[in-house]
């Protein structure tokens, strides 16, 4: 037994068993399985995912591993994951050139927590071994160098803006620009010019993800990034309540107009646990974002409790991600940057480049 | 409704110096003048912005106009520049597919309700 040859065509046949639940396709055709070697009757391989933050990256290599088991000969298997996220098509200009997806974060109104959202998700897509920076686009309320722990002037260099670095995510805030206390009051065309700068006029580097904080509701700033570059998509997040829904579907059909897909909705302060007795209390209600995405066909990518210490956490400028990694909320969010990394990878999967076409006749 | 599912461009061509075609994916094809669409621009300039009337004239525009460059609007419009120096309008994908000139469409159109 020990004396049979495998062959490579062997290995390749048994991993075609293993399908990615979100693509739909085996991971031989999609390209995932590279470095395959056999000594002797050892087999090991990469299989190359399209996130780190894949949310069935062990199921799949158990998958793999056992399909590759079965074969008569193999005494190993040693599957290695690894992951490349895919770029999305068009992003190519300028200070953009290594950024791979830019991902918008929306909201209805203000308030609903969508800034501490997209530091966790950010924070947390990083811990899964993810390039990732983060754009303060909330010029009305700029909070993410408070979230960060990190206020800082950005730098400029050669007439190119350096983006501030801490907890290793590179962020850029329109904060940045204006001290502390002063208010910034800013015309529709002020606007537009300070998010280009932010995004063309920074050194973002290689990116796999950009997340875009965007200010609550529609408008300019919104309509400058629609604009400006092929989007991957966006993220609605709101709070269990009808009247936040209501708005949130605003936003949401700004979105789809401008042909940006929703990547999907994010419940926040879905629910409080007292630190008492546990007992859970649906403040705002519950389940208003799941029943609204279930019927607009859009993904439901979690909730989030209230938790006073992601509140703490976010005031203190340690996301509660990276300050308490085991909390619910950050397995909360854990679960949450997950589905999202795997929507983003649906999505590059399945556009097509668009570009437009010169025929001489 | 599926916020994925709705027409998109497939292929764009910019045929000559006066000519686009969208190939559609579901599979239909429309071929427009560049004069044809400078007249129904949608831009500020050439609409009224409070009562959404037309204020351009459409024999102001030379048949023989031409498209001295276009360029996508992130992923839902096309922005041109015409030779005429306009350069205002952004055309969404939804409009040019509304906008489209062939038979069957225009046909489609005038047999249901006019169009305010």
């Amino acid at each position: 037994m020990f004396g049979k040859r495998i062959g490579e065509s062997d290995v390749l046949r048994a991993l075609r068993q293993v399908v990615d639940p979100d693509l739909h396709r085996d991971i031989v055709s999609l390209g995932f399985v590279k470095n395959l070697k056999i000594e002797d009757s050892v087999v090991s391989f990469d299989i190359n995912l399209t996130t780190p933050a894949c949310p069935v990256r062990e199921r799949m290599r158990e998958e793999a591993r056992r399909a590759v088991a079965q074969l008569e000969g193999v005494r190993e298997v040693r599957v290695n994951l690894t992951a490349e996220v895919r770029p999305h098509v068009g992003l190519d200009r300028s200070g953009l050139a290594g950024v791979r997806n830019i991902v918008a974060i929306g909201s209805g109104k203000g308030g609903v927590g969508k800034s501490t959202v997209a530091v966790n998700l950010a924070a947390t897509l990083r811990t899964s071994g993810a390039r990732v920076g983060l754009l303060d686009a909330d010029i009305y309320g700029p909070a993410v160098p408070i979230m960060l722990g990190h206020r800082q002037q950005a730098e400029v260099r050669e007439n190119r803006i350096v983006p501030a670095e801490h907890h290793g995510l590179r962020f850029i805030s329109m904060g940045l620009f204006v001290p502390g206390d002063k208010p910034l009051i800013w015309r529709g065309p002020m606007a537009h010019k300070a998010l280009q700068q932010c995004l063309f006029d920074v050194e973002w580097g290689e990116l796999d993800y950009l997340l875009v904080d965007l200010p609550p509701g529609t408008g300019d700033v919104h309509l400058t990034l629609a604009q400006s570059v092929p989007v991957t998509g966006a993220v609605i997040v709101s709070t269990p309540q009808d009247v936040g829904l209501v708005i949130s579907m605003k936003t949401l059909r700004m979105f789809q107009q401008t042909n940006i897909p929703i990547l999907g909705i994010v419940e926040n302060m879905s629910y409080y646990v007292c630190s008492h007795c546990g007992a859970r209390e649906e403040i705002f209600g519950h389940g208003g974002a799941r029943r609204a995405s279930e019927e607009l066909g859009v993904p439901f990518l979690g909730e989030i409790p209230i938790d006073v210490r992601i509140r703490r956490q976010a005031d203190t400028g340690t996301p509660i991600v990276l300050a308490d990694p085991e909390s619910p909320a950050a397995q909360a969010y854990r679960a949450i940057a997950e589905q999202l990394a795997a929507q983003i990878s649906i999505v590059n999967y399945q556009m097509t480049p668009l570009r437009i076409e010169e025929v001489s006749t | 409704m599926n916020a994925r599912a709705s027409v998109r461009p497939q292929a764009i061509k910019k045929i000559g110096a006066s000519e686009i075609h969208i190939l559609w994916s579901d599979g239909h094809a429309s071929t427009y003048r560049a004069s044809y669409l400078r007249r129904h621009c949608r831009c500020a300039l050439c609409v009224d912005e409070l009562t959404g009337r037309s204020v351009l004239a459409p024999e102001t525009i030379p048949d023989e106009l031409t498209i001295v460059s276009v360029e996508l609007v992130g992923q839902y419009a096309l922005h041109f520049q015409w030779s005429d120096g306009h350069s205002t309008g952004i055309y969404p994908f939804a409009q040019l597919r509304a906008l489209c000139p062939c038979e069957h469409c225009v046909s489609a159109l005038s047999s249901a309700a006019p169009l305010t």
